[in-house]
């Protein structure tokens, strides 16, 4: 075990988890406004094909800028069916996601031949992503804590009724949280792409949008504890990893199913005491919800 | 699919109308409704397909009429057809009972793989394997329903006793089940005269007499009638529907909606782990790395066309395999992204939720 915990580990811990916190980050605001954004993963993976996309193109700063945008439109279509047509928040995310998976398959095998191997983009360093990682974390933190409109968007989160007496448009709120918290889920997606993986494959997030929906429970949707969960995460991930190539007694199957064993005992641990949003997945109707 | 009701009815106006209220849940909206709106998602994600085909430099029309030939046009295309609805089936009537529920799982896929493994490894076990295929299938079908359904009702039991979101749990636990399956034919259930990694042969279910149908398509054909008895008829039906119109209801009748909700999630594992088992040993006849195609995702479609009704199942379930296996034929005639199928297929689910929130809005 003493090879498991050395600096290349932790290395490989916080770029696991960079996406995957950021995910996370933009799931808290989402839900803190009362929306469950199922479609998160999907989000991921089309702004991982635009990141990517971008990248090609110019650079990997414009792929992490495409795949903020790409988010964002993904922020927009399912604000539009789960806000404002009121369509059920758990199927239309379901759907979007399933959708999302065959989407950027057929999109990306259109443009490349499948054999050959598609060409790897220049990726960023970890220091920048950190530094975004960093920055993101620091913004949603300041806007829920600290500003009127953080207390409007938890308000329409917890009590919409409320919040629609006082004059604040519930649905315009919630469609607002929506489309940033997709936004930062496409940048997540980017990220991925455009860090040291530098390379797009089919389902590329691999789940780690579904992981980051469990962080956010996990975190009581707290931004801070979303992006410790998410270095936890990470930290399982890198030691899967790491021990994929070394030769142990303990199969390495095991450590692939690590990571998600660890955030269904974390969900174990932490959801007893939930602080979730009163009103979460409960469309608002004026003059029928509280 | 009714949106979420923050006032469970408190003042019953006579009790016909609670239990109408309650009962015409999950499919609200007209008669009409109900089969245009997913026929509509239908055509239309048929027209955008042919737009995507049509920029590929495919003319659509002779296309889609390919795709028909597939089915209709050969003999095997029919019953291609019926062995491919076959695990769609089972796997959508189990999504049906839990979604009727409204408990959103989506764990069809590890209890369809944890199911297959254990029927897999049981049928293969070293003295076991010896018995005649009268006997071995049944037991092996049996252990793999129980499988599904232990591994299903995992969830529900994170849920009663921590407070755990069956959404997430259950997708967790895929990935849980995938690993399983990468270790299983790796080392655990190997057959170790085989070069690459894969389980030993099963004994092939029989076909039914005078077709190349497997004999798990008539399960799944028998499991459509029995399930819509059980769910009108019967008091676990009635339960279903009470748990999805309004857990407090239930709670201050008659039963614990945790008890239901373990039970739903049971049910619906079983149908998956049957599902996954009848796959192998209809048509894999091994278990590979590969055994993973995600049907249990293509499932939710399933049971989401068919409008959470076992009839509207095996619809919507025809529907989606006769696509696929048309679609096989036709990429051996133009050249189509091997992807266009899923895009068309999930393009249904999206236009159909889109469509049927819409058209709930106007019924008011």
């Amino acid at each position: 075990m003493h090879t498991l915990f050395t600096l290349a580990t932790l290395a490989a811990a916080i770029r696991l988890a960079v996406p995957v916190a950021v995910a996370a980050l933009g799931e808290v605001l989402t839900e803190r406004s009362g929306v469950l954004n199922l479609g998160l993963e999907g989000t991921m993976l089309f702004g991982a094909l635009a990141g990517y996309t971008g990248a090609r193109l110019g650079g990997p700063w414009l792929g992490l800028l495409a795949g903020l945008g790409a988010g964002a439109a993904c922020g927009a279509v399912l604000a539009l069916l789960m806000v404002v047509v009121r369509a059920d928040q758990i199927v239309t995310g379901l759907a979007f996601t399933l959708f999302a998976v065959s989407a950027t398959t057929y999109l990306f095998e259109l443009s490349y031949t499948i054999g050959e191997p598609p060409p790897r983009i220049e990726s960023l360093s970890m220091v920048p992503l950190v530094a975004i990682v960093l920055a993101v974390l620091v913004g949603v933190w300041f806007l829920l804590t600290r500003t009127v409109a953080g207390l409007v968007l938890t308000a329409a989160g917890d009590a919409p009724g409320a919040a629609d007496a006082l004059g604040y448009r519930v649905a315009r709120v919630r469609s607002a949280a929506t489309v940033v918290g997709c936004a930062l889920g496409g940048l997540a997606g980017a990220m991925l792409v455009c860090g040291p993986l530098g390379l797009f494959v089919q389902n590329v997030t691999a789940g780690r949008g579904w992981v980051a929906l469990a962080l956010v429970v996990f975190a009581r949707w707290r931004p801070g504890r979303a992006v410790a969960g998410a270095l936890l995460f990470g930290l399982c991930d890198a030691a899967q990893l790491r021990l994929q190539g070394t030769a142990t007694a303990i199969p390495y199957e095991v450590f692939l199913a690590l990571p998600y064993l660890v955030t269904l005992v974390a969900l174990m641990v932490r959801a007893r005491r939930s602080d979730t949003p009163a009103a979460l997945a409960i469309p608002f109707v004026r003059g029928r919800s509280t | 699919m009714t949106l979420t009701d923050p006032h469970p009815p408190k003042a019953p106006s006579g009790p016909d109308g609670v239990l109408a209220r309650l009962l015409d849940h999950p499919a609200r909206g007209s008669r009409t409704a109900l089969v245009a709106v997913p026929a509509l998602a239908l055509l239309g994600a048929l027209v955008v397909g042919g737009v995507l085909m049509a920029i590929e430099g495919v003319a659509p029309l002779s296309a889609y009429g390919e795709v028909v030939r597939g089915v209709f046009g050969r003999s095997r295309g029919l019953s291609d057809t019926a062995v491919v609805a076959t695990p769609l089936i089972l796997l959508a009537l189990g999504i049906t009972v839990a979604y009727r529920a409204r408990v959103f799982t989506i764990g069809a896929e590890g209890q369809y793989l944890a199911g297959a493994l254990a029927g897999t490894a049981f049928a293969t076990a070293a003295p076991l394997r010896a018995l005649p295929a009268a006997v071995l299938l049944p037991c092996a079908l049996v252990v793999a329903v129980l499988t599904g359904a232990a591994w299903s009702g995992l969830t529900g039991w994170l849920q009663s006793r921590f407070g755990a979101s069956v959404v997430i749990t259950s997708l967790l636990l895929n990935y849980v089940a995938a690993a399983a399956l990468a270790w299983a034919v790796r080392v655990g259930i190997r057959d170790p005269g085989a070069f690459t990694p894969q389980s030993r042969p099963v004994a092939g279910l029989p076909d039914l007499p005078g077709t190349e149908i497997h004999l798990g398509f008539l399960f799944a054909l028998a499991a459509v009638p029995a399930l819509a008895v059980v769910l009108r008829r019967t008091r676990f039906g009635f339960r279903v529907e009470v748990l999805g119109a309004s857990p407090e209801v239930l709670a201050v009748n008659e039963s614990r909606p945790a008890a239901t909700r373990l039970t739903v999630l049971a049910v619906a594992g079983a149908f998956a782990g049957l599902a996954g088992f009848v796959e192998v040993a209809g048509v894999t006849e091994r278990m590979t790395p590969a055994f993973a195609t995600g049907y249990g995702f293509t499932a939710i479609i399933v049971a989401l066309l068919g409008r959470l009704r076992p009839v509207g199942v095996l619809v919507a379930a025809l529907v989606l395999a006769g696509l696929t296996v048309g679609f096989d034929e036709a990429e051996r005639v133009f050249v189509i992204p091997s992807a266009t199928v899923g895009v068309i297929q999930a393009l249904i689910i999206v236009f159909f939720v889109a469509g049927d929130a819409l058209s709930r809005r106007k019924a008011g």
